[in-house]
């Protein structure tokens, strides 16, 4: 049972730290444009398509790939935010959020449409390769994404802190007014912010792409789970996102280990319900008008 | 004149036409009036309330699988069974709208606890052997009886939809001139205003939670009756969630025809879409996606409020 | 097989389609002369999902479809039939169910003698109505669920094993071969994907648990959607198994692979349940190393006859790539239909209907004795192959008299 229980723990911490990753990206964008990006999760899916089909026609290692999916992703992010999101920035709240539904659908069925539904693997030499500490099992692609999604999540936070431009993002995420009023180009501090978020996303999903496989849908999983994090750790709060990230992972291989059938769900939609109604500012958060 | 021939002919069409249509045509109506008819359930609480729920599926499935179950175990007719299985709907949405009401969830995060309601409804569905799990229900269908809610043809079906579609249309209508409506327009502009004004924001919202959840627990029954067969992802589902709200909004959230209209023009769109780009599964969600954003980007209010404007443009500003 | 349900929404015809069907209706009306006369083509509907989720199997079936048909044609047709030829015509889903039930109307309103498809066990429900309702054979292809032919249908035949014939026989065929090979299984774990297609699986392999004599000791119902099953896996190697059972689709039957492996989950084999992945060449391909000595209990063509290895090749040569399961159908399905055709010597759907019914096919491809059905149009004798990965290849290790090659048990990478 011991070991049943720290297999759990360590799994979930692996895929933990990719969810935080993901939901870092969620989180940035929430905190400055105030929309919950339903589209998440197909970046997510057109990311590792793009590491996917730069494996599969260049060679490039997917780890690789990361230099060129972040940019392109951050430009496509930026992009998305400039066309569909920023003409209808005064729109109603939930007409953004249908916005970015509406992106979702897109960018998923049109992935249907281009590459099909089947199955896409990338198989490295490293793939394989995993090792045990005390029986309990690392798996090393696994251990690297976890790695890599932390590591660039904390340099995203100190991006953030130290440049211009994570500041006036911050700026930006914490008090709009003031922000405006010291002359915060406002417009392109959000298209940034999108992009960054958008980045954050694809390159989580190169993270993943040597274990998981790609597919349309692909980008489902992570979604709901990035939005359980991101209220986990609180809008906006980007180390918040981390911590949740693991929290939720922990949350989800517990469940699987200990709760019979696929009930893993329920204790993830629980926590999430739970943390909505008593905390909606999230375990990290600070209460701030919603 | 034609303004007001239109409405009428289409009307008359809609009653005297299908006995003459071939099968799949039918079908298509059929499917055209039971999503304008989720919209409109939709329409209540998200449009008329502005509470924009994402798990509306839900209370479908909740229907679904309550009318199914007493008819297959104890032989309960279905047109019974459906109201039971709106009770229990909602009763469930009283809760979960209770609930987040109550916690003040407002806007996004109401919709994602509602998408969150309906995901752990469909994870309990598919582990709970007892209501048939992933194996779903089968309802027998051996031909007519109309007692039960089976037909042998489609006709009848098609004619139950139309009820069930303009009864939705009748009660939003009923609605959003009472006082129930005037208080959810109210709380829908400025809910803090509201309730300075003496409204009494929570029973009004929830007020609305329920009629939304037990119409649509009926079109869940519906489904059930004329597909003979319901399980956990089909009835508790996103497809069910957002193929509701989709015609309401592209045809006008908080308004009476809005959503009927939306599904009569999106289902076309489909099927153009379908047609031209022939065997290219995914092309017709493709474009759902991009009339989503454009209608939210250039018709806000959604094809109704661009038709209404267009009629009074003075002063016709909602 | 899957039920995985895109965003739906409705199946709406536009007026070419609308119009396209009222002729064809017309035309059916105003001429029964016509039709009666010269049957110099009997038209076949196909209703499979061959774009959507599920595309790259349907067209794999969709092959076997096709080589049928061409040797049938190229042979001189149905011979009872002054050698009319079949004309294959398209029906796609898209895996989705208002579509099965539109594309099978469509078809029947072109005068399909029968219908073949559609996949989905989900489409099926739908669809069987649709045919059952125009009295027109409806010949399942890779539809798995067990009450699909509940109901006293008449028109609608299932030619492959169903779940309950995959999953008792593949374990029992499991058991008896580690039987003979000095290592008795008595405890077995499955892991399924959660939908209908794994739920039927698992609820097989349990209720046969105290007949079958072995210990149901671990079930474990996955989301098919998930990134990690290092817990689930965990959770089946505490309650140390003699084998595993896997039902599930390409992806996550793929990582359960994987990490099985790494976790050194302690069993004697690994088994695929009618698995999308284990006895598939590509996949097989793919990963030579992981899928080494997997076994499968899957349809499969009979590697002694013949015929069977012809086709094989025939296929190879056409297709360029390795004959799978589905491919196995689809040309069976096919020859089963027209025995039925030869023997009816009519195109007439009620006439086809009974020759179906009383089909009793000796010359087949399949591991199984001859194709008839029962009363409810299941395939009494349909028995599922039991295959194992050796030297890159599924090769059948079961049932004994269609062995290909001598199954290697225990398989000493799961023993860990």
């Amino acid at each position: 049972m011991t070991w049943l229980f720290l297999q759990a723990v360590v799994s979930g911490l692996l895929l933990g730290g990719v969810y935080g990753l993901v939901a870092s990206g969620l989180s940035l964008i929430f905190g400055v444009l105030r929309i919950i990006n339903f589209a998440h999760g197909a970046v997510m899916m057109l990311g590792m398509y793009a590491s996917y089909w730069l494996f599969v026609l260049l060679g490039v290692d997917p780890y690789l790939s990361i230099l060129v999916t972040g940019p392109l992703f951050f430009g496509i992010g930026v992009l998305i935010q400039r066309i569909v999101i920023e003409p209808n920035r005064d729109a109603a709240e939930h007409n953004q959020l249908l916005l970015t539904l509406g992106v979702a659908l897109f960018f998923e069925n049109l992935a249907l449409v281009l590459w099909q539904g089947d199955f896409r693997t990338v198989r490295v030499w490293y793939s394989g390769a995993s090792f045990l500490v005390a029986d309990v099992l690392v798996e090393v692609p696994r251990l690297v994404a976890a790695g890599g999604a932390v590591l660039i999540a904390l340099g995203l936070w100190g991006f953030l802190r130290t440049t211009d431009v994570g500041k006036a993002i911050r700026a930006l995420s914490e008090e709009p007014e003031g922000a405006r009023l010291v002359g915060v180009n406002v417009a392109r501090i959000r298209g940034v912010a999108f992009g960054i978020g958008s980045a954050c996303v694809a390159v989580a999903g190169a993270l993943v792409t040597p274990f998981f496989y790609v597919a349309p849908d692909v980008g489902e999983s992570f979604n709901i789970m990035a939005f359980v994090v991101v209220v986990l750790g609180g809008m906006g709060n980007f180390l918040g996102a981390l911590m949740g990230g693991f929290i939720v992972g922990l949350a989800e291989s517990l469940g699987a280990a200990f709760l019979p059938g696929s009930l893993k769900q329920l204790v993830v939609f629980g926590l999430f319900v739970v943390v909505l109604l008593l905390r909606p500012e999230g375990l990290f958060g600070t209460r701030r008008g919603r | 004149m034609a303004a007001r021939l239109a409405p009428l002919l289409a009307a008359a069409a809609l009653v005297a036409l299908p006995p003459l249509l071939p099968k799949y045509a039918l079908e298509v109506l059929i499917s055209i009036l039971f999503f304008g008819y989720l919209g409109a359930c939709w329409n209540i609480l998200g449009g008329y309330g502005g509470q924009f729920s994402f798990g509306h599926a839900a209370f479908f499935g909740l229907g679904a699988y309550t009318s199914t179950l007493l008819f297959l175990h104890w032989g309960v007719s279905p047109w019974i069974g459906m109201l039971a299985g709106g009770l229990l709907a909602a009763g469930f949405g009283l809760f979960a709208g209770y609930l987040s009401f109550r916690y003040g969830l407002r806007g996004p995060y109401f919709s994602l606890v509602t998408l969150a309601f309906a995901e752990m409804l469909r994870v309990v569905a598919v582990n709970w052997k007892a209501v048939g799990s992933s194996l779903g229900l089968v309802v027998p269908n051996r031909g007519s009886a109309p007692a039960l809610f089976l037909f042998a043809e489609k006709l009848p079906y098609y004619y139950v939809i139309l009820t069930m579609a303009v009864g939705a249309l009748v009660i939003t209508r009923a609605m959003e001139r009472s006082r129930m409506g005037y208080a959810l327009a109210a709380i829908r502009e400025n809910e803090d205003a509201a309730e300075a004004a003496g409204v009494d924001a929570l029973s009004t919202k929830l007020s609305a939670m329920a009629l939304s959840s037990f119409l649509t627990a009926l079109g869940g029954t519906f489904y059930a009756q004329y597909f003979s067969y319901i399980d956990p992802s089909l009835t508790f589902g996103p497809a069910i969630s957002i193929g509701g709200l989709l015609p309401a909004i592209v045809g006008g959230a908080g308004t009476v025809t809005g959503p009927l209209l939306g599904s009569f023009v999106l289902t076309p769109i489909s099927e153009l879409t379908r047609a031209a780009l022939r065997g290219r599964a995914g092309a017709d969600i493709m474009l759902y996606g991009l009339v989503l954003i454009l209608v939210i980007s250039f018709l806000p209010n959604g094809l109704v409020g661009w038709i209404r404007a267009r009629r009074a443009p003075a002063g016709g500003r909602r | 097989m899957s039920n995985d349900q895109r965003i739906s929404l409705t199946a709406p015809i536009g007026r070419r389609r609308f119009l396209t069907a009222v002729g064809a209706v017309s035309a059916a009306l105003a001429a029964p002369a016509l039709v009666r006369a010269q049957a110099r083509e009997v038209k076949v509907g196909y209703i499979l999902p061959v774009t959507g989720p599920l595309a790259f199997e349907a067209q794999l079936a969709l092959n076997g479809l096709q080589l049928a048909v061409d040797e049938i044609n190229g042979a001189g047709g149905i011979k009872s039939l002054g050698g009319a030829k079949i004309t294959l015509l398209p029906g796609d889903t898209q895996n989705k169910v208002e579509l099965g039930n539109s594309e099978a109307a469509r078809l029947i309103d072109q005068n399909v003698t029968a219908l073949i498809g559609p996949f989905s066990s989900l489409v099926a429900f739908s669809v069987r109505q649709v045919t059952e309702k125009n009295k027109t054979p409806f010949l399942l292809l890779a539809t798995v669920a067990d009450n699909v032919l509940e109901g006293g249908l008449r028109y609608c035949f299932r030619m492959q094993p169903n779940a309950r014939a995959m999953a008792t026989l593949t374990v029992g065929n499991m058991i008896e071969m580690a039987k003979n090979a000095g290592t008795p299984i008595k405890r077995v774990a499955i892991m399924h994907e959660d939908g209908n297609f794994g739920t039927t699986m698992g609820n097989h392999v349990e209720a046969f648990a105290g007949k079958m004599g072995y210990e149901l000791v671990q079930r474990v119902p996955y989301n098919l959607r998930s990134p990690d099953f290092t817990p689930e896996l965990s959770k089946v190697k505490a309650s140390r198994p003699d084998l595993l059972v896997i039902s599930g689709y390409y992806g996550d039957s793929k990582i359960i692979a994987e990490t099985a492996a790494k976790l050194r989950i302690g069993v004697n084999a690994l088994v695929g349940l009618a698995n999308a992945a284990y006895s598939n060449p590509k996949f097989i391909t793919e990963n030579r190393e992981l899928t080494d000595q997997l076994f499968d209990g899957n349809y499969w063509h009979n590697p002694q006859s013949a015929r069977a290895r012809a086709v094989f090749e025939a296929y190879q040569k056409r297709f360029n790539s390795t004959m799978s399961n589905h491919g196995v159908q689809g040309y069976q399905v096919m020859f089963v239909l027209k025995d039925a055709l030869e023997r009816a010597a009519s195109t007439d759907r009620e006439k086809v209907r009974d020759a179906i019914a009383k089909t009793n096919l000796t010359d087949h491809i399949l591991t199984q004795d001859a194709i008839h059905f029962d009363e409810a149009g299941e395939s009494v004798n349909a028995t599922p192959a039991l295959l194992q990965v050796q030297g890159g290849k599924p090769v059948v290790v079961g049932p004994a008299r269609f062995l290909e090659a001598k199954p290697v048990f225990p398989v000493a990478k799961w023993k860990g």
